[in-house]
């Protein structure tokens, strides 16, 4: 039943908009990066520029951040065929008159962490005061939650894929990605994006 | 008592003697009430998107959310 609405929906809200998400450090700028390569046009306003945190830039559209507040929402339509990043919290909050495709960035969460502990403190902005350990768990809540959206809205697709796989193994991420985004992308491009230099917060286990 | 249509699950014998003996000392009026509890509480985690300040607050920290 989910299926055929997915497949109704589709029909009736034009292309989809691809949309690139997951934690903030999950590696979500990289996946934009082969994406812009592979010939995907992205929608950004190139306000965020790069930085030591993001060396190859962040392709933000800054509106987005608003998107938990925001009513009128009708720009989101502008990225119909194009990528939008937005994080997965955000997710719930982009609206219904769109069909989606998200690519969900999945990253260790220790790696992910200690990435975002030093971007807050080279930022100088305020941090959550939550422990460690309680940020980790609202991070896997925050994981199933959008998984759980993703499977429960008609008009959302999800696909995962991991970051480190993605370093270690650029081509098959660049082929699953593709393939999820209608198989017009040059994967080669794709492919070649992938700097594996910038994988600097690795766990250890 | 659990009211409205019911389901079975399987569970881990140990475990449900264990929610058993937390469920009588806790004052639950049967083992199925205090697992329904548990489990409800523990869904709000994931169904309620909203009521998540420590992301917000990370998030706002990182330059995602404004």
């Amino acid at each position: 039943m989910l299926g055929f609405l997915k497949r109704t929906f589709r029909k009736q809200q034009g292309e989809p908009i691809v949309v690139v998400s997951g934690l903030p450090r999950s590696g979500t700028s990289m996946l934009m990066k082969m994406l812009d390569a592979g010939g995907m046009e992205i929608m950004t306003d190139s306000e965020r520029t790069a930085d030591i945190d993001n060396p190859k830039g962040y392709f933000e559209y800054e509106r987005v951040k608003d998107l938990e507040k925001e009513s009128d929402k009708s720009y989101v339509r502008e990225g119909r065929g194009k990528v939008l990043k937005v994080i997965s919290f955000l997710i719930k909050d982009l609206p219904d008159d769109n069909d989606y495709r998200v690519i969900f960035m999945r990253r260790n969460l220790d790696e992910v962490l200690a990435s975002q502990n030093k971007m807050i403190q080279r930022l100088g902005t305020e941090d959550s005061t939550a422990a460690e350990e309680a940020m980790k768990e609202a991070y896997r809540n925050d994981i199933v939650r959008t998984r759980l959206l993703c499977k429960n809205r008609p008009n959302f697709e999800l696909v995962e894929i991991n970051y480190k796989n993605t370093v270690e193994d650029p081509v098959a991420t660049a082929h699953s990605v593709n393939a999820f985004v209608g198989g017009h992308l040059d994967e080669t491009a794709m492919r070649e994006a992938v700097d594996s230099s910038l994988y600097r917060n690795r766990s250890k286990s | 008592m659990l009211g409205g249509k019911t389901a079975k699950v399987k569970i881990d014998r140990d475990l449900f003697d264990r929610l058993r003996k937390v469920a009588d000392v806790a004052g639950y009026a049967t083992t199925e009430e205090f697992v329904a509890h548990v489990l409800e509480k523990e869904m709000l985690h994931f169904e309620d998107a909203g009521s998540d300040d420590d992301i917000r607050d990370k998030l706002k920290g990182l330059g995602y959310i404004s």
